[in-house]
């Protein structure tokens, strides 16, 4: 039985700080993501480098990444680091665990993508006179990004979703920050989460058209 | 011999049907069991022992409120922001829960008249160099989202324009925070305060002053039309009183004098 009358208005009222949330929101799962995309190449450099410690450190960094929880990631990025005296504002704790968690799951991805690019075009490069380096940078990376771009729009999907776990660590500016406290003020439970949702559905919705659209426009032969 | 069969199964039938307007007072006691809503990370209002066992004062007044029902009591753990789901899917029937009393949520919930009253006290990390309510101006602030004390706060960081005010999920989250240094200084209830301060868990902080907050008095709620409930709910609290069991309770769980429910000069 669920009696509850809706009080739309009261919940429209809110939009527009909501939406001032949902900035936030977009700015952290993007800061994310590049901060993401440029670990992960690390990574995938690491693991191929040959080295056993840069491996190491690659390999434990993937593991950690891709099998706990997001919220213990973030959680640890807060209380965690803070236990050692290093204090991470909310914001930054929320950036740092989402990143994380997204350098991880990256890396996989481009070690998938890597595999689909043969080792023959590299060796041309340095038959050619390439330096391994260039031939990596000038032909396998960008290669590897086309093939892996699309797989990794679901990872924004989701980094935008795993900001809504900074509530956790103290975050209010954020959509769900935000939605909590006005749910907080009146109790108006249902109304605010469902907007919220709407809004996390509308965002999630515009980064995946707009990375398909991105990708039809540069990813033609 | 045939007729009073019948005669008798249309009595019975009458007897058996549940009348048409069965309320939630009607519910309760026919289902024998009354379900609490109870936060259990709130010392000392709701915790639990060692056992895991729920212990509070919330949670010996859900138990006398169910023996005053003639019925048992089952304590669900509910989280503070989800108070209100937990009503409105009827997974419980009543919160005692430290609810404050305000007119923007009683737009959603019944509430009844108050059941218990907080002050509000400033917790301070000893290396901030807070002494008073003032000196939090400018300062990293936090408290427990979706309470009173975090509403009060955050207003009042806006006021003053400077500094940074940070909503936890939990309680122990707020005290973690503060006793690591993330924040400086928080505002909490002084029941809750001193049960931190004293537990020993939280080292580096120390209760520092009064807050300026109006008194915090938190009510039972439930769905906002079930009169019949509410005004059996209200007469509870006025026994629980009148009783001297309020005060018992009190003593149990907090220590010294219960503060008065009543306000000076006006009828609820």
């Amino acid at each position: 039985m669920f009696n509850y009358t809706f009080h739309w208005n009261q919940a429209l009222r809110a939009l527009p700080q909501m939406l001032d949330g949902a900035v936030v929101t977009l700015q952290v799962a993007v800061l994310s993501m590049v901060i993401g995309v440029a670990c992960a190449i690390a990574l995938t450099v690491f693991r191929l480098s040959g080295s056993r410690i840069l491996g190491g450190i690659a390999t434990t960094w993937v593991e950690v990444a891709r099998n706990t929880p997001a919220l213990f990631q973030i959680y640890m990025a807060h209380f965690g680091l803070g236990n050692f005296g290093i204090h991470l504002s909310p914001y930054t704790a929320l950036l740092v665990g989402i990143a994380f968690n997204n350098a991880g799951y990256l890396a996989e991805n481009f070690r998938g993508a890597l595999k689909a690019i043969p080792d023959t075009q590299a060796r041309a490069g340095r038959s050619l006179g390439m330096t391994s380096l260039q031939a990596f940078r000038l032909i396998v990376l960008p290669q590897m990004l086309r093939v892996a771009f699309l797989p990794a729009t679901n990872q924004m999907v989701w980094a935008i979703l795993m900001t809504s776990l900074g509530v956790t660590v103290g975050m209010n500016t954020d959509l769900a920050g935000i939605t909590q406290e006005l749910n907080a003020r009146s109790f108006r439970t249902f109304e605010f989460f469902a907007l919220a949702a709407v809004i996390y559905y509308l965002i999630a919705k515009a980064v995946t058209l707009a990375a398909r659209a991105f990708a039809w426009r540069m990813f033609r032969y | 011999m045939k007729t009073s069969i019948l005669a008798f199964g249309l009595v019975a039938a009458t007897a058996l049907t549940s009348p048409a307007h069965a309320d939630k007072l009607d519910d309760i006691i026919a289902s024998g069991t009354l379900r609490c809503a109870v936060v259990l990370d709130f010392p000392p209002m709701g915790s639990r022992d060692e056992n895991n066992e729920p212990i509070g004062f919330d949670v010996d007044y859900c138990n006398d409120l169910a023996k005053a029902l003639g019925v048992t009591a089952e304590i669900v753990e509910t989280p503070f922001p989800e108070r209100i789901p937990a009503l409105m899917s009827g997974r419980v029937d009543v919160g005692v829960a430290s609810t404050s009393d305000t007119l923007e949520r009683a737009k959603t919930v019944g509430m009844t008249v108050p059941y218990f009253a907080f002050e509000m006290a400033v917790t301070a990390n000893e290396k901030s160099g807070i002494k008073s309510f003032e000196d939090m101006k400018g300062k990293v602030v936090g408290a427990t989202a979706g309470t009173y004390e975090a509403i009060a706060l955050e207003n009042q960081v806006k006021a003053w324009g400077e500094g940074e005010f940070r909503p936890y999920q939990t309680q122990a989250d707020v005290f973690l925070a503060l006793s690591q240094g993330q924040l400086d200084a928080t505002v909490s209830t002084s029941t809750v305060a001193q049960s931190n301060v004293k537990g020993g868990k939280f080292p580096g902080i120390s209760v520092v002053d009064k807050a300026p907050f109006d008194i915090d008095y938190v009510a039972l709620f439930t769905n906002r039309e079930e009169y019949g409930f509410i005004n059996y709910l209200n007469l509870f609290v006025n026994q629980q009183v009148r009783t001297g069991r309020y005060a018992e309770l009190y003593e149990k769980w907090v220590g010294g004098e219960a503060p008065s429910l009543a306000v000076n000069g006006v009828y609820r």
